[in-house]
């Protein structure tokens, strides 16, 4: 079997997958990088676990093709792809022990008692779970069951490892630390891991690339940093985090600037990557955070290019942040403001001035 | 900790009883169905038990009128004379003089297994060969043949000794072991391959499951004789040196019989299991046998178990098919029904019930007590869309053999009771005919079961329901012990119930034996659980928040009931008229024991017939009792969905 000593861990070709007459996946091609973390991103019935069943072949594709470390494994049953999946429900056993579970896979590959006993033993201490070896699942906690889930599926070796919503059955705590937990054995392993989620959050924080999924298409695929400031359309940026979109028509250029045609008057931006021209219509997205806010009776600050009055219309105090609520004119905008223990709260009704920077991301219309 | 809990419990229970005593209502409707409860369960079931620790002697008292007015001497000169006289007569165990008003009567008691008449006679005779010797006044007493009964462990003694009777309740068990070994592994099958084999078998498998539920349950035996009986196509055709009948026969009806049920628990259970930790078995690098028994089987065993132990009292229970095809051998169930018929040896009868119920109330602690909470459940998510996958051929082809086999003896059983009842005589005179319909009884023995069924299927549920909602709604006392009372007429075999409602409801003032209403009544509260059951988990569904809406409306428990509970548990109150339609259409065992000739129902006509030999009759209303079945069923689907209840 050829093999390529390439970075690419797992390419994913033209994947097609229909229900009955709903096309869960459509048409997907991907390229995993080899030890990094990658989300599936996307509301329910997006496509990503069937995606992700794919992988682990329990789904098999209507069309197209599944490359693992440079071996096609289209056609290779579950139990022979060398994958290991850790389930959204963890699916331990619930017949057997911690130790048994573990241990399941190995006794399956024969290898000795004692070799077993060994690797569990690592493998619990891997998962900071020393000593409950002999429990069953269900005198486990859920995020201990998470662990075991994980040290299972951990004992195979496997190539690429998948994770299928793991902690949407914690509650808010527990998944913060398991997801710390899951990127520093991410970070010590070396594992090329595929991550499934609905919570962005999450899939922010965690992923060295996101592929961001709607209806059985892949919508954007890039860093958390690219997904968040550049998103390439409106679901991605409304998917993730809250956004404000000001649509205009581009009405003049001048030495690296734009000048943006919009109802609150004409907005000043740099450059976008795209080419433009006059009369081309384009949409501001712009993040609730990086809108500055005043009372329209401050003076201090004179200095910024874009300059929108509105008028505050609710206001939601959420502790690091202020969540303003805006009405200019017809649109309605949101902008957080940090610190509001020192900057003080604006009141509702207040009039205000809201401050936009030049650097503005843009999405054709 | 147990003794604080301890009288927690009967704390609450004092409440339950002090709350009760407050809402006359309740009380009443309360009482009622617990007063019903009693009387058509608990009663005939422990006049069963009463009877099984009891013993009856022919008794002969006579009655020697005008012992006052002769004279003390006379008197005394006349028992004397009568002292002789027992003395030459056989058969005597005991004899008693006693004072009653005004007249003496002496009471000879004869030893149990005597011919209480000619015990009757002899003494008769004697008096009056000794006519001479005798004063006049014993010669003209009035002399009555009766039984007396006394507690003891006799009858158990000799069915113990007697190896007549301890060998129906070893083969009863030997049979129903057996069974049970070969139902669950097919069980096993068909819900393997209904489940997880090709997606084309999942229909074909269902019905084949589903269909065996509207047939009598003895049809199969029916089938199998007309194959293979002293006269069947198979034994006249290959020239066997043997038959079907016996217990080999039984085993194979059986085994057919209870297969539609175990496939359906196992199923049931398999599905519950989800297929998650195959999965993850699987995923784990394991192959399809490591999955099967590894995983599968080890997760399903509670359940699995939990078949095999209803399987097992069923086939103690099963009247039908030993009395069918069981030809000589004896049996618990068909034993008691012959002890009854023939001999009239109600003690003995009383005592192979005791031993009927025993295997079942073992299981029953067993599985309360001791299975209780051992079902794996998984840990929840959202169900998969999960495709069916490819099982290796190791394990796919033994199992499509196997229930391939199984289900052409099943389909070909039904065929042959279809065949047989449009030909003359099968494979003797194939010509086709309509002679075997004809049968005046057979309508009229279905009208009956119809009347029957369709009464009992209004008063269980009827009943069922109301006690359902006094049970999960109302602070009642002894919840749990009402609702294991009325499990209790389910768990029971029927020939039990018939046998305890012969004892209990014999006498005057509750003389019912040989009324219709008594079948009716029989059958309703054999199946109340079901109607009851059906209740509480519909009950457990809706909240109570409704209820209590209402209330806070304005409106009175009795309005509440009728508005706004009825309507929302008439789903199951259908469900309990279906399930006890269907069973009250097919009723064997207890109701053996209850009919009179003027109503006799069509199960048992076909199984009377059947045993004459009048095989082509037997199939014919076979063939007309199913489609009867299979047309209300087809109606009330049809009744239901215009009224737009939910029930399947």
């Amino acid at each position: 079997m050829m093999r390529k000593e390439g970075s690419s861990i797992l390419e994913m070709r033209h994947i097609v997958k229909r229900f009955g007459a709903m096309t869960a996946v459509n048409d997907v091609s991907l390229d995993l990088e080899r030890g990094k973390l990658v989300t599936f991103l996307g509301p329910s019935g997006c496509g990503k676990t069937t995606l992700l069943r794919v992988v682990s072949g329990f789904t098999v594709p209507d069309e197209g093709r599944v490359i693992l470390d440079g071996e096609d494994i289209t056609d290779v049953q579950p139990n022979g792809r060398d994958t290991a999946m850790v389930f959204q429900n963890y699916a331990l056993f619930p017949h057997m022990t911690v130790a048994a579970n573990i241990g399941f896979g190995l006794k399956i590959m024969k290898k000795t008692k004692k070799e077993i006993a060994d690797e569990v033993e690592r493998l619990l201490a891997l998962v900071q779970m020393e000593g409950l070896g002999g429990r069953r699942p269900h005198e486990l906690s859920g995020g201990q069951q998470q662990r075991v889930a994980l040290a299972r599926a951990l004992s195979l070796c496997p190539k690429i490892l998948l994770l299928d919503e793991p902690l949407s059955n914690l509650d808010a705590n527990l998944r913060l630390l398991m997801r710390g937990e899951i990127r520093k054995l991410h970070r010590r392993l070396g594992l090329s891991i595929i991550f499934v989620t609905h919570d962005q959050e999450e899939a922010m924080s965690l992923s060295d690339e996101l592929v961001v999924m709607d209806h059985g298409i892949v919508k954007q695929v890039g860093s958390p940093t690219q997904i968040y400031e550049t998103p390439v359309d409106e679901f991605v940026a409304r998917f993730i985090g809250h956004i404000n979109f000001i649509p205009g028509e581009v009405v003049g250029e001048s030495n690296g600037h734009l000048t943006l045609r919009t109802c609150h008057g004409d907005l000043s931006v740099s450059q976008v990557p795209f080419p433009v021209a006059c009369g081309d219509r384009l949409k501001a997205v712009i993040r609730p955070e990086s809108i500055g806010i005043a009372a329209a009776s401050d003076c201090g600050r004179t200095d910024e290019a874009n300059v929108i009055p509105g008028r505050v219309e609710a206001s939601m105090y959420i502790g690091a942040i202020i969540r303003y609520t805006v009405v200019c004119g017809e649109d309605t905008m949101y902008i957080d403001a940090t610190d509001p223990q020192y900057r003080g709260i604006l009141k509702e009704g207040t009039e205000v001035k809201l401050f936009l920077k030049k650097r503005i991301h843009m999405l054709k219309i | 900790m147990m003794l604080f809990s301890g009288s927690a419990i009967l704390k609450r229970q004092a409440d339950d009883f002090r709350h009760i005593f407050h809402r006359p209502g309740l009380l009443f409707v309360t009482s009622v169905a617990v007063l019903l409860i009693f009387l058509f369960i608990v009663f005939p079931i422990g006049s069963v038990l009463i009877k099984s620790f009891s013993v009856s002697y022919p008794m002969v008292s006579i009655v020697i009128s005008d012992a006052e007015r002769a004279g003390a001497e006379a008197e005394k000169k006349a028992n004397e004379s009568l002292f002789l006289i027992f003395g030459q007569i056989q058969g005597i165990e005991k004899t008693r003089v006693g004072k009653e008003g005004g007249t003496t009567v002496h009471t000879v008691r004869f030893r149990k297994e005597w011919d209480d008449l000619k015990g009757f006679n002899d003494i008769k005779r004697a008096i009056q060969r000794n006519r001479d010797s005798l004063e006049p006044m014993v010669v003209g007493a009035k002399m009555s043949l009766g039984k007396e009964t006394t507690a003891s462990l006799a009858t158990y003694l000799e069915f113990f000794s007697s190896g007549r009777y301890y060998r129906a309740l070893k083969n009863s068990i030997v049979v129903a072991i057996v069974t049970t070994l070969l139902v669950i592994p097919l069980a096993f099958c068909f819900a393997f391959l209904g489940l997880k084999g090709p997606a084309l078998l999942k229909f074909p498998l269902r019905m084949l499951g589903l269909i065996p539920l509207v047939a009598p349950p003895f049809i199969f035996s029916l089938a199998l004789i007309i194959i293979g009986g002293r006269h069947g196509i198979l034994t006249r055709f290959l020239d066997l040196p043997f038959n079907i009948y016996g217990w080999r026969g039984v085993i194979i009806a059986q085994v057919i019989t209870f297969l539609p049920l175990g496939y359906l628990m196992i199923e049931n259970v398999l599905r519950s299991l989800g297929s998650n930790l195959e999965e993850a078995a699987y995923d784990m690098r394991a192959t399809d046998w490591q999955i099967l028994y590894k995983i599968t089987i080890p997760l399903a065993s509670p359940g699995i178990l939990k078949a095999s132990l209803l399987v097992f009292i069923l086939s103690i229970a099963d009247f039908g098919n030993p009395m069918l095809i069981g030809g000589d051998v004896p049996f618990l169930s068909t034993g008691a029904y012959l002890l009854w018929v023939s001999d009239n040896n109600l003690e003995m009868a009383a005592v192979f019930c005791v031993f009927l119920v025993l295997p079942s109330l073992i299981i029953f602690l067993v599985n309360e007590y001791i299975l209780k909470g051992k079902a794996f459940t998984t840990i929840g998510g959202k169900p998969q869309q999960t495709e069916r996958r490819p099982i290796s051929p190791k394990i796919l082809y033994p199992m499509l053999i196997l229930v391939a086999v199984a289900s052409c003896v099943i389909l070909f059983c039904f065929g042959i009771i279809f065949i047989g009842a449009f030909t003359k005589i099968l494979m003797v005179d194939n010509s086709l005919t309509l002679d075997h319909f004809r049968s005046p009884n057979g309508f009229r023995t279905l009208i009956t079961s119809l009347k029957f069924s369709l009464g009992a299927a209004l008063v269980a549920p009827a009943v069922g329901v109301t006690l359902s909602y006094i049970l999960v709604r109302k602070r009642v006392p002894l919840k749990k012990v009402l609702e294991s009372l009325a499990l209790l007429g389910f768990a029971v075999p029927g020939t039990v119930m018939g046998i305890g409602y012969i004892l209990a409801f014999n006498n005057p003032p509750l003389k019912l034996t040989g009324t219709f209403i008594i079948l009716i009544i029989n059958e309703a509260f054999r199946n109340l659980s079901v109607s009851l059951e059906a209740g509480v988990s519909k009950l457990q569904q809706i909240d109570v928040a409704i209820e209590e809406a209402a209330e806070d409306m304005g409106a009175g428990a009795v309005r509440i009931f009728f508005k706004i509970v009825l309507p929302l548990i008439s789903s199951a109150f259908v469900a309990g008229f279906i399930y006890t339609f269907m069973v009250g259409m097919i009723a064997v065992s207890a109701v053996i024991f209850l009919i009179t000739p003027g109503n006799d129902l069509a199960a048992l006509y076909i199984l009377n017939v059947a045993e004459q030999g009048y095989l082509g009759m037997a199939c014919a209303i076979s063939t007309m009792l199913i489609a009867v079945v299979l047309v209300c069923l087809g109606g009330l689907r049809f009744l239901v969905k215009m009224s737009k209840i939910e029930i399947f």
